[in-house]
């Protein structure tokens, strides 16, 4: 019979990940300031894919992988559009996503911000002129700011949310 | 195991063991279509021109007669439906020309019955029950009746479509199209009736970072009774985008089925142009092919095993898999300066040369990442709470593979040994296979197993191609003129993607794309979710869904 009290007293078993990226930590740290001061210590994101070729939605993922942890920076990807300050849209929003897009956005609460993220997002890149698509994001919703890319890095995508916290910064 | 390898691609196996035990014996002197005239006549007792195709399938017209005759023949011989689609004005022939490919388990070949109709039909889905959701693609696509099916809704066509509009016709040339306001109608679910049955609908926008789909669970209690998916959210157009393009500018569209099958996509597309221009990819070429595609194997199959721990709560064995796969995203990156790998494929060969010195970085990678990866697995193995998860979890039935055409890991996981690298070779699977990984239970556990052991297999493969890769050219160098010659023509040609065969076919006529098919493997690997859930609980839906790892953008195109 095993001592339970040996679980709480041994030591703490993990792994050493050594891996450093001096710009990420840069971007990261000031992205973290930022977030600090204009979303009140938390900037909670809602993705939404409106009709991508799911590349997108890796990379997104990939933020929250040991590599990004952005959830370090104060930022963090909620299940449901009511806990969203921020919705990523990516994919150039099928005919038979819009209503799903349009009640998404609606039952975020405000104020409320959309990126569209990855080049079919921002105008609908290669799907352009297909009887399939509206076309980019913002021919259905407010477009704050975009994020080109095919799909854009983690990194670029990280870089977009800033550059959203930071135009809201100056617009207060 | 009775799978022959064809290895010149002309002749056909010596002898082909047919389910009801009946031997066809082939001289391999006849002519090479003889072959497939002899299973014909054995089979339906008629004598059909038969046509080889430039990949080497069998193309034999047939009148309607024939091919009522036939299909139960089919069903009884144990041949598999892998794709039906439609072409408008295929050749000489007016209206409709409907494409029933086939295989036949054991063999290399692939035979492709042409059904010529005008805009209505028999439906053959109560024999191929696969041929469901190909007959209402081809309804909402072409607007063909199936007169006697048993399920006529709409597939790729949600209610926003207005009724009468078929996006496949030749008269109706692609741009933006009056959508329905505010649709009346209501899909209509199958209903599942009885005491203490109840629905939960789920989707299509779900609660994690994923794409969208809609689940609708019957449960009593608990344990799943029925579900039903429907799916095509992502309907981007795909096939009507690639029409009256020339086919270099269809690489594009080709990488953007779905995202993580970029290389295999694209491959099969290159392939089947290659075939119809009669291009010879240089061997350099096919060598670096293989690794790229292996390579993106090792990524997607990375995801679904980081996302199986993931989904029964065990982040500490999750991280080692989500740093390797990082890893190799920055691997790919490298090679082709891409993380995807895309723009790296191109007609004739590949785009940029890969230098001997970047390969073997790659080399010296590999024995870094092969450790550290089996450390992972050792982990999971140590835990029983998460084996106890795993195990006898979401069976998918073996009896259900071949009359659904389920392939991929998740087939090879409940006992089927079917793989296109094996099966059909294309490149240098022509000359160098990997191993194969088979289990039999069909449960998660089998399929983590399974897809874990293809990690290793695609990782000795790529070791084993930079041993041996020549140098050379790396591109066609009649490339230009040979696309821009293009001769009219058709074929077929396969891939095994991660998630198992994906098949193109390509019609070119005047230089130009005529009409471009495409069916992933998730197009029919979907369904067997539907039947691997049953009688198991709701909350290990989301770990089922993730080990059969189905795409939606590559069904949905």
């Amino acid at each position: 019979m095993v001592n339970p009290l040996t679980y709480f007293f041994r030591p703490k078993v993990t792994e050493k990940f050594e891996f450093s990226d001096s710009e990420l930590e840069a971007l990261g740290s000031e992205l973290k300031t930022e977030v600090n001061k204009v979303f009140g210590h938390s900037l909670a994101i809602r993705e939404l894919d409106s009709g991508s070729d799911n590349s997108t939605e890796i990379e997104i993922s990939n933020l929250g992988a040991p590599h990004y942890d952005v959830e370090r920076f104060g930022i963090s990807f909620v299940a449901s559009p009511r806990h969203a300050d921020v919705l990523l849209v990516t994919g150039a929003v099928t005919l038979n996503m819009a209503e799903a897009v349009l009640k998404t956005y609606e039952a975020m609460p405000s104020p409320k911000f959309v990126v569209a993220v990855g080049d079919d997002a921002c105008d609908g890149g290669i799907y352009k002129g297909s009887y399939a698509v509206l076309g980019g994001v913002d021919k259905i919703l407010p477009v704050d700011i975009k994020i080109p890319g095919n799909p854009p890095s983690p990194k670029e995508i990280l870089r977009g949310i800033f550059a959203l916290v930071k135009n809201k910064e100056n617009e207060n | 195991m009775n799978s022959t390898k064809n290895i010149t691609g002309s002749l056909s196996p010596a002898g082909l063991k047919l389910r009801d035990n009946c031997q066809i014996s082939v001289n391999p002197a006849v002519l090479e279509t003889q072959y497939a005239t002899d299973l014909m006549i054995d089979i339906s007792g008629t004598k059909p021109q038969i046509r080889r195709g430039k990949n080497g399938e069998f193309y034999i017209p047939l009148a309607e007669e024939e091919f009522l005759k036939i299909v139960p023949e089919l069903s009884e011989k144990g041949f598999v439906l892998i794709s039906l689609f439609c072409v408008q004005d295929f050749e000489e022939s007016p209206c409709f020309t409907l494409f029933y490919i086939f295989r036949l388990n054991g063999s290399t070949d692939v035979f492709a019955f042409m059904r010529y109709v005008k805009t209505e039909t028999t439906s053959i889905a109560t024999l191929f029950p696969s041929a469901c959701w190909y007959e209402r693609e081809i309804r909402d696509g072409f607007g063909i009746e199936f007169t006697d099916a048993f399920d006529k809704r709409r597939l790729f066509l949600h209610e926003v479509y207005p009724e009468g509009f078929h996006p496949l016709l030749k008269s109706f040339k692609n741009g933006k199209i009056q959508a329905v306001e505010n649709p009346e109608e209501a899909y209509p679910f199958k209903q599942v009736g009885g005491e203490g049955v109840y629905q939960i609908p789920v989707g299509p926008v779900h609660a994690g970072i994923i794409e969208p789909g809609h689940f609708r669970f019957s449960v009593i209690g608990e344990p799943i009774f029925n579900l039903e998916i429907r799916l095509f959210y992502k309907h981007r157009g795909i096939e009507k985008l690639a029409e009256g393009k020339k086919t270099s500018a269809c690489v594009p569209i080709a990488e953007a089925i779905s995202g993580d099958e970029t290389v295999a996509n694209t491959v099969a597309f290159c392939t089947a142009v290659e075939k119809i221009a009669g291009i010879e990819v240089p061997e350099r070429a096919n060598y670096l092919r293989g690794i790229l595609l292996e390579l993106e194997r090792i990524y997607s199959h990375m995801g679904d095993l980081s996302g199986m721990i993931t989904d029964i709560g065990f982040p500490r064995m999750t991280t080692p898999f989500l740093i390797l796969r990082e890893n190799i995203f920055r691997q790919n990156e490298l090679l082709t300066g891409s993380r995807f790998m895309r723009g790296a494929i191109d007609l004739g060969g590949v785009k940029k040369e890969i230098s001997g010195e970047a390969l073997s970085k790659l080399n010296l990678y590999l024995k870094t990442f092969v450790l550290q990866f089996e450390s992972a697995i050792e982990a999971v193995h140590a835990s029983s709470s998460l084996i106890d998860r795993f195990s006898t979890t979401g069976v998918l039935k073996k009896k259900l593979i071949a009359p659904l055409n389920i392939t991929g890991p998740i087939a090879r996981a409940a006992g089927a040994t079917y793989d296109v690298r094996f099966d059909h070779p294309y490149g240098i699977y022509e000359d160098i296979t990997p191993e194969r990984a088979i289990k039999t239970a069909g449960d998660v556990l089998s399929r983590f197993e399974v897809k874990a052991a293809e990690v290793i297999n695609s990782t000795s493969l790529i070791k084993k191609l930079i041993a041996s890769i020549p140098e050379g050219a790396i591109i066609s160098e009649t490339i230009e003129f040979a696309i821009s010659n293009i001769p009219d023509g058709y074929v077929l040609s396969m891939v095994e993607a991660a998630r198992g065969q994906n098949l193109h076919w390509i019609y070119i006529r005047r230089g130009v794309i005529d009409r471009y098919k495409v069916r992933t493997a998730s197009f029919c690997n979907w369904q067997a979710v539907e039947h691997a859930v049953l009688g198991n609980i709701v909350p290990d839906f989301p770990l089922i869904n993730k080990s059969l790892n189905l795409s939606y953008a590559g069904t949905d195109l």
